[in-house]
């Protein structure tokens, strides 16, 4: 239903043509197994936004964020050496990015797939009470909120919703990633979505009060 | 299908292939296509935040002097004047360095390992703030951290006596102020004494050995760095005795 960005068409960096910055991607990644110190600048600035938003998502702490963002540069120019190839560098920095997004989250016990998956609840029937024709959803969402609401959900739904829709990984990538099924990255998705939707309708109750 | 239905299939068909009677029922219930329609909008406007952050500047600071600190980052020619952080080729064979230093550290953690756990005194060195080497080795040029902390912390008595001493150090000066503590812990503990004088031999010959080689190589920031990291370990050193013999 929804048309999915491929992760190599979302994977775009500051330069506006994809096919130029794929040409200097793929110049700065030689000069930088020289050791060339801009051509690891050119590299870091043309994901550097990418990877640092996928951070800020997933702990939802620009400090905490930043340190995580700079281990996933990190651990990749450390490789650039044994780099081959043009077209898989960011796939390949992102796919690094959550792997030290997820392994930071595992260390301090925080569930990187909800618990409550386990134990299976048939609530959730249509939420029409919420469904007043002044709280639709409907045109654009504004960003801040949905950032908001993103930060409020809990760990498990966090990862997967910031996984799939965010970052447009596929429900495969994602149970390879977390350690999970795709039958329960799904489920976790649409959960996601669902108390994204609560939160968001939440929170446009509370503006059209104050007003 | 009914609407229950339709949540049951929902996590199953939101992004799959179009289903001929889910359509026919969204077509005819709008709580169910009010959902669907919800749904999508956060799912596309998700999207756009991939990118929506910002970092700051440290960041690629902190990236680069790690890069430069592993040798991955090449200055093409070491430029006069300008001071290297990390010159590589000398580097290599400056490793010798790190053989009292690892030796300085082994001994103070088995030292101390008798109290405390050795991994504690392992990230110790860690304290170190690279940005201030230049000048934190210039002061320990001047004044002796070491000592100082003999003075602030005075040796209260102690009632137990150590294990065998395992390490055998270079026979090698020790200082005016060295003595004097060497003499204090020796009234505690004359074994403990034995056992920490061997070691402050050691940590006193890498001092020579840093400071001998930052006078031949004034402005080489590793030789810097080598005094700074010598002068902790003798701080260290001093700091592990005080806390044992108190
Ligand atoms: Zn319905």
């Amino acid at each position: 239903m929804k048309p999915h960005l491929t992760n190599q068409a979302a994977g775009k960096g500051d330069l506006t043509d994809p096919k130029l910055a794929k040409t200097a991607e793929a110049e700065a990644i030689e000069r930088a197994k020289q050791g060339d110190e801009a051509a690891f600048e050119v590299l870091y600035n043309l994901h550097k936004r990418r990877v640092y938003s996928l951070c800020l998502r997933m702990v939802s702490n620009p400090a905490q964020a930043e340190d995580l963002a700079q281990e996933a540069f990190l651990q990749l120019f450390r490789k650039v050496g044994t780099f081959r190839g043009e077209s898989a560098f960011s796939t390949w920095l992102h796919r690094m990015t959550v792997n030290v997004v997820l392994m930071n989250l595992r260390k301090k016990g925080l569930p990187v797939v909800s618990l409550e998956e386990t134990i299976e609840t048939d609530e959730e029937s249509p939420k029409k009470e919420l469904g007043g024709p002044d709280l639709k959803l409907a045109g654009s969402l504004d960003r801040l909120q949905l950032q908001r609401a993103i930060e409020k959900l809990p760990p498990g739904y966090k990862t997967i919703f910031v996984l799939h829709d965010v970052e447009g990984f596929e429900h495969n990538e994602i149970a390879t990633m977390v350690g999970c099924s795709i039958g329960n990255s799904k489920s976790q998705l649409h959960k996601a979505r669902l108390k994204l939707r609560d939160y968001l309708k939440f929170m446009r109750a509370e503006k059209a009060e104050k007003q | 299908m009914t609407c229950s239905e339709v949540q049951r299939v929902l996590p199953e068909m939101m992004d799959g292939a179009p289903n001929n009677e889910l359509q026919a029922h969204l077509e005819k219930c709008p709580a169910c296509s009010d959902l669907v329609a919800e749904l999508e909008l956060i799912s596309i406007e998700a999207h756009q935040l991939v990118e929506s952050n910002e970092p700051s500047p440290r960041v690629w600071l902190a990236i680069a002097a790690e890069l430069r600190s592993e040798g991955l980052i090449r200055d093409p020619e070491a430029k006069p004047g300008r001071p290297v952080l990390v010159p590589t080729e000398r580097r290599r064979w400056n490793a010798w360095w790190l053989v009292p230093v690892a030796a300085a550290l082994l001994v103070a953690a088995s030292y101390v390992g008798m109290r405390k756990p050795a991994t504690q005194i392992a990230e110790k060195p860690a304290v170190v703030a690279p940005a201030n080497a230049p000048d934190l080795a210039a002061q320990s040029n001047q004044q002796k951290p070491a000592p100082q902390v003999a003075e602030t912390k005075r040796p209260v008595p102690i009632d137990r006596s150590l294990d065998e001493p395992s390490v055998s150090a270079p026979v090698q000066v020790v200082s005016t102020e060295d003595r004097q503590f060497l003499d204090d812990v020796g009234q505690r503990s004359p074994r403990m004494k034995a056992e920490f004088e061997s070691q402050l031999r050691a940590v006193n010959s890498y001092i020579r050995d840093a400071e001998a080689y930052l006078k031949q190589n004034p402005g080489d920031e590793d030789a810097r760095q080598h005094v700074m990291a010598a002068y902790e370990q003798k701080a260290m050193l001093y700091q592990m005795a005080l806390n044992h013999i108190q």
